[in-house]
């Protein structure tokens, strides 16, 4: 070996040794970066869910320890439990009541409204619900379903005669009442999520339909809404969250309601753990909850991705 | 049918598409629109007209009527603020709110920094893992969380409080900040680093400045969800001292409250009041916020 070669490896390993302990010293920087991010999430939020997951399978009251390992027997409670597949059956008529109102209203005002003079102005009036907390309007719906309330004083007021019902007390509308009341709140936010969807539809193809004869209806269902499926997409998937984990709502709107327990699986967990004490129990409602949370994420995630390539 | 710019019929049939398309957005047609936007907000006119009644006039007259005058929304305030404690908890939930979405972000920010602007081995598994704090329904945190604080003595604390906060408003600021970030040109900092400046200059002074739109929305969005969050306060923070807002709102409207709904009317106009009013200020980055959430 010619010493003009040596001479190059030599530099050649020096250059890429400053190149390994910059790249690492630039490393040991960035984790001083993430770091205060990765032990917050770390520590208050993956170590509880993991925790959670732990404790659904003990035995674990308020006052005791977490002494005894209880293998499924909480998930065999369960599902053998009336109260729970109440619960269950009413998270999915909530699913699918955010799912499909806040579309449905939410695509006709958007189309409606497209080329509407005052248009900003009535979007902000649907949207000002949105901006109150949920707590809030729950707390204003209350009196709007109470007896004497707005419901039923308009009732009266049409049929002349005294109506007095209570919606929020009975079984069989306190669910549709209040899923009416997260619809109200929540239609304003899709539908201006829509009409931004809406918006970056090029005019081209619409204009190209209507010369070659398509009525409305058809511009819509064949140009219009192919173009639209991935903010229907988004929308979908904020909503569906939305309907399985609503919380705020319920608690306020149903607190007198006797069968409270029973209104989602959201409040049954609250109810069974921090109500009566059941920790490892409402840790397993929890589970069941998340993993179906996940799952369905997970689909919907799948058909966005499938939506979006198709467009592009 | 030939063109010719010339022609007056072909002028006269243009200008009568044009005003047809004009009339589309004739003010007129937006009335019946106008009319369903402000029925639909029934809800709010019976808040407000409730707030100026006395607990008296409130059973005495129809739920929609208007009141007698303007005298008692003082009193209701009066008594909403005091009642449960819903100044103190109003006060509580603004520093939470304020300090908590502002340090979260600022974390975000820097974790965002690092993944994206410096060599980090394994940059995507950091990232996926914090992203993975989105992933779960917030009732899977609940148990673990008191049972965790009560161990360490972080109940019914302050700062146990805005640490669960921190934690939950980082994930989805850092998914936003990685897209702005790495959108914005990597030849300054190159340049910067080059001329001696360090990562924290670069950071705060490169970096920073250029992502404050989405920094803005991400922070109101925060604000937001902090305020009004009743989930965890409810269960990790319900002694007076240290309560939030909406867990004191939730007291004045409970089962066992004796306050009449005129007081109730009251006080949630006053638990709506911060983040209404940052809306209105901020109108422009909320819907910017929107678009960047919907991403």
């Amino acid at each position: 070996m010619t010493q003009l070669a040596q001479l190059d490896r030599q530099v050649l390993e020096t250059a890429k040794r400053r190149e390994r302990s910059y790249a690492w010293r630039q490393t040991r920087v960035a984790w001083v970066f993430i770091a205060p991010a990765v032990l917050l999430v770390g520590l208050f939020s993956l170590l509880p869910v993991a925790f959670n997951v732990g404790l659904s399978f003990t035995k674990w009251q308020r006052f005791s320890g977490i002494d005894e390992f209880a293998g499924f027997a909480n998930y065999q409670r369960l599902f053998a439990l009336p109260y729970f597949s109440e619960a269950m059956m009413n998270t999915v008529i909530w699913v699918i009541g955010a799912m499909v109102f806040p579309l449905v209203f939410g695509l006709l005002l958007s189309l409606v409204l497209r080329n509407m003079a005052f248009q900003e102005t009535i979007k902000s009036l649907f949207f000002l619900p949105r901006i109150f907390a949920p707590t809030a309007i729950g707390a204003i719906w209350y009196y709007v379903y109470a007896p004497h309330g707005v419901v039923n004083s308009v009732v009266s007021g049409v049929t002349g005669s005294e109506f007095d019902f209570g919606w929020l007390y009975v079984p069989s509308t306190v669910t549709g009442a209040v899923i009416v009341t997260f619809v109200w709140q929540n239609l304003g936010i899709t539908m201006v999520l829509l009409l931004l969807g809406l918006s970056s539809i090029p005019k081209d193809p619409i204009e190209a339909a209507r010369v070659e004869g398509a009525t409305p209806f058809q511009v819509f269902r064949y140009v219009v809404w192919p173009l639209l499926l991935p903010t229907v997409m988004v929308v979908t998937i904020l909503n569906v969250a939305a309907g399985f984990t609503t919380f705020d709502l319920l608690w306020v709107m149903a607190s007198d309601f006797p069968g409270k327990r029973t209104l989602s699986l959201a409040v049954y967990m609250y109810y069974e753990s921090f109500g009566k004490g059941a920790w490892a129990y409402g840790a397993a409602v929890a589970v069941v909850l998340g993993s179906i949370v996940i799952l369905v994420s997970a689909f919907l995630a799948v058909v966005q991705s499938r939506v979006t390539k198709r467009i592009q | 049918m030939s063109i010719d710019i010339n022609d007056p019929a072909f002028l006269n049939s243009l200008i009568e598409q044009e005003s047809k398309q004009t009339q589309t957005r004739s003010p007129y047609r937006a009335l019946p629109m106008l009319a369903l936007a402000i029925a639909y907000l029934i809800p709010f006119y019976l808040l407000l007209v409730t707030v100026f009644k006395s607990t008296e006039e409130y059973a005495r007259k129809g739920i929609l009527e208007l009141p007698d005058g303007f005298g008692p929304l003082f009193g209701n305030l009066q008594e909403a603020w005091n009642g449960a404690d819903l100044g103190r908890a109003a006060f509580n939930s603004l520093s939470y709110a304020s300090i908590g979405s502002v340090v979260a972000i600022a974390i975000a920010a820097a974790a965002a920094y690092g993944m994206t602007r410096l060599r980090l081995l394994g940059a995507n598994a950091w990232f996926m893992l914090i992203f993975t704090g989105t992933l779960f329904p917030f009732q899977m945190y609940l148990v673990p969380l008191l049972f965790g604080f009560q161990k360490i003595g972080l109940v019914n604390t302050w700062f146990g409080m805005l640490l669960v906060y921190l934690a939950i408003c980082i994930p989805f600021p850092l998914l936003v900040l990685r897209n702005s970030f790495s959108a914005i040109s990597r030849d300054m900092d190159e340049a910067a680093r080059i001329e001696g400046a360090g990562e924290w200059r670069i950071f705060t002074s490169m970096v920073l400045p250029n992502a404050k739109g989405p920094l803005i929305a991400l922070m109101l969005l925060q604000f937001t969800f902090i305020w009004n969050d009743l989930l965890f306060s409810s269960i990790l923070a319900t002694g007076t001292e240290v309560r939030s807002v909406m867990v004191a709102l939730q007291a004045l409207q409970g089962t066992y409250s004796t306050l009449g709904p005129n007081v109730v009317a009251a006080g949630a106009l006053i638990s709506s009041i911060p983040t209404v009013a940052l809306f209105v200020v901020l109108r422009k980055y909320f819907m910017q916020g929107l678009s960047v959430g919907s991403d």
